[in-house]
């Protein structure tokens, strides 16, 4: 190919200058509009009493409980989350078996279904009137209106991630390396242990991320089984609309600073993951030297 | 150690991967399974490996059943065609990978490990890439590292996947003759898949012929290349010349046009649709007429390396037959000449019922 073929291909490639500018604009003002200005409007009421208002809102006993609850259930579903993930990944990106779509369908079930909907499904199960209701009742276990629902509708919520993330993951990376660990003698936990979550650690680590900002930003699903109870299953995000009814500006957006503060610092981790990740797989599959012949 | 295949079939849907397999294979003996791609050769591999389970039959090593031991039980080592090394390990990690894993009481002490992985390593020449990645090396290096990776454990037996089908020609022939002197030096029983018919007769003691499932013909390589039992291991062990004849008596006519061909071996059959294969190369040309010649026409003449390749047309049939250098020299073929083809050997079968399978490459 001549000079003029690859200057032909440069400019079949490039926009004129101001069609670029335009696009640039829009994305970027769509960026700030939709994320950067309500982010900033948080801090802002959040600070517009003041610093030590501020401190006084989260300071609150309520306020408190909210957050530790919330850190609770994120904390409490991440196991189940990881061993649900990684046990569903396994199954279906490593066997053949009867009913294995039905599996792929059912794990994307709860992003389909609407959350307020997935709550009131639990009611229906666990709630008075529900079907384990009276059993419940006889053996004095609260469910619905208390932490174990707002864990069950979490976990519900949340489970999917994990699995998303690793079922691509490990059906590209084949079993080729697994049944090598077998048939080298390594039991089945060796295996995994060994080999299966060495290649999956960053993908397992980028879905357990995902699912742990859902469980602590999760509105809809919590909002229908905790029952609001001040101090008991008040999570933040139901805080936080609590304050915000009553009109307490600086409470609700004290609250909110939290829960967008604790988006932050997902961002950074999502971020930190994704860049070992990609890192990685471009060591990984680096483009492989010339075959030598001794 | 030995191992006896006794009756295995296998079944994926309504797909027959093996049907009926018997295979003996005695200590020591590097053996070939050679088939076309879904012949049944890999599934039969990992049977033997215990990464499949058969749908019926016994698998036994050395005499004791073995059929439902599980793969890390068998002590079988195995190599994989794309190599599965342990990606996220350094080529010394993968190697040591089977020496780690070992029950606290077997495992040897780390200097022991050390040692034996050294050891390995500089079986394969490649010692000095011990610290290496997977993702560093080459083809060839990583089929090596996996070989030494699947001897560290001291199989009995090595199981070799298609070992040398990702690699390019000149790796290729260079690695199979290392794999022969390590099969000769380390004194144990080798089986590897291959699709290639060149490999399997350069390497292997004894070849093992598959199609559809079925074992076609099992021998030496001169036996399977020299001696075909069936039309399919003709036409897939090296080029040859199909000719559709009628059988009678003792003479087959060759080609739709009737002429004379060779004389029919003992034990063909008699009467009745017959299909008479000839190599290239046991097809003698003649410019002028001789008796049971087939006189045909020269169609092109192509000189490639030691050989030269002349095409004719006999009637509708086209011939291909392979002379040496200096035999085309004395002939001076030219395009459009009429020429007399004498066959030195043919070999006769009764016409199949069903159609053959594409034949191999040529050699």
């Amino acid at each position: 190919m001549s000079a003029t073929g690859s200057l032909s291909v440069r400019k079949a490639t490039a926009e004129p200058r101001w069609v670029r500018w335009t696009l640039t604009a829009v994305g970027l003002g769509f960026l700030f509009f939709f994320l950067g200005l309500p982010l900033l409007a948080v801090f802002v009421e959040a600070f517009a009493a003041g610093m030590p208002k501020y401190l006084e809102a989260l300071a609150d006993p309520e306020a408190r409980s909210a957050i530790w609850l919330t850190l609770f259930v994120a904390l409490f579903v991440l196991p189940f989350n990881v061993i649900f993930g990684v046990a569903a990944a396994w199954a279906i990106a490593k066997f053949e078996f009867r009913g294995k779509s039905l599996l792929v369908t059912l794990i994307d079930l709860p992003f389909a279904v609407s959350p307020v909907v997935a709550g009131l499904v639990f009611i229906l199960i666990f709630g008075a009137q529900g079907v384990f209701g009276p059993w419940l009742a006889a053996h004095d276990i609260k469910v619905v209106f208390a932490l174990p629902g707002i864990i069950i509708a979490t976990l519900f919520i949340t489970f999917p991630f994990v699995a998303r993330e690793l079922i691509p993951l490990m059906q590209a990376q084949g079993k080729d390396e697994e049944e090598a660990a077998v048939s080298l003698g390594a039991t089945g936990w060796q295996m995994f242990r060994r080999v299966t979550l060495p290649n999956i650690k960053w993908g397992l680590l980028y879905g357990v991320i995902l699912a742990n900002a859902r469980a602590m930003g999760e509105f809809g699903a919590v909002s229908v089984v905790s029952g609001h109870i001040r101090g008991e299953t008040n999570t933040l995000p139901l805080h936080v609309e609590i304050l915000y009814n009553e009109y307490n500006q600086v409470g609700a957006f004290a609250s909110a600073s939290v829960l967008a503060l604790l988006a932050l610092v997902t961002l950074v981790a999502k971020t930190v993951v994704e860049w070992r990740m990609r890192k990685e797989t471009e060591t990984l599959d680096a483009a492989l030297p010339p075959e030598k012949t001794e | 150690m030995s191992i006896e295949i006794r009756g295995i079939g296998k079944r994926f849907g309504n797909f027959v991967a093996l049907d009926d397999i018997q295979l003996d294979i005695p200590t020591g003996e590097l053996v070939a399974l050679l088939g076309p791609s879904g012949c049944g050769k890999t599934t039969l591999l990992r049977i033997i490996a215990g990464m499949e389970t058969a749908d019926s039959g016994q698998v036994l090593f050395s005499g004791a059943e073995a059929t439902h031991l599980h793969a890390r039980e068998r002590k079988v080592g195995f190599v994989f065609q794309h190599y599965a090394l342990f990606r996220h390990m350094s080529v010394f990690e993968n190697v040591a990978f089977g020496l780690r894993v070992k029950p606290r009481k077997e495992r040897p002490p780390e200097a022991e490990i050390r040692r034996r992985v050294m050891d390995l390593l500089k079986l394969v020449q490649l010692d000095w890439l011990a610290e290496r990645y997977p993702s560093q090396l080459s083809g060839g290096q990583r089929q090596r590292i996996a070989l030494a990776r699947a001897l560290a454990v001291e199989p009995e037996v090595l199981l070799l996947d298609e070992p040398f089908g990702a690699l390019d020609t000149k790796v290729r022939k260079e690695l199979r003759r290392w794999l022969r002197r390590l099969h000769d030096e380390m004194h144990i029983s080798s089986v590897f898949v291959t699709h290639d018919q060149e490999e399997a007769l350069e390497v292997a003691d004894r070849v093992v012929v598959m199609n559809r499932g079925k074992i076609e013909q099992i021998g030496t390589p001169d036996e399977v290349y020299s001696n075909p039992a069936t039309p399919f291991v003709y036409q897939f062990l090296g080029n040859v010349n199909v000719f559709h004849s009628r059988v009678h008596g003792a003479w087959a006519e060759i080609g739709r046009a009737g002429a004379e061909g060779g004389a029919v071996p003992e034990g063909s059959p008699a009467h009745g649709d017959a299909m008479a294969f000839v190599r290239p190369h046991d097809i003698d040309i003649e410019r002028s007429p001789v008796a049971g010649g087939l006189e045909s026409s020269v169609q092109d003449v192509h000189a490639i390396g030691p050989v030269v390749r002349v095409e004719l047309a006999h009637g509708s049939e086209l011939i291909e037959v392979e002379l040496t250098r200096e035999r085309a020299t004395e002939l001076a073929l030219a395009k459009g000449q009429q020429v007399w083809l004498r066959p030195r050997q043919v070999k006769v079968f009764a016409a199949p019922t069903q159609p053959l399978e594409e034949g191999g490459s040529g050699i």
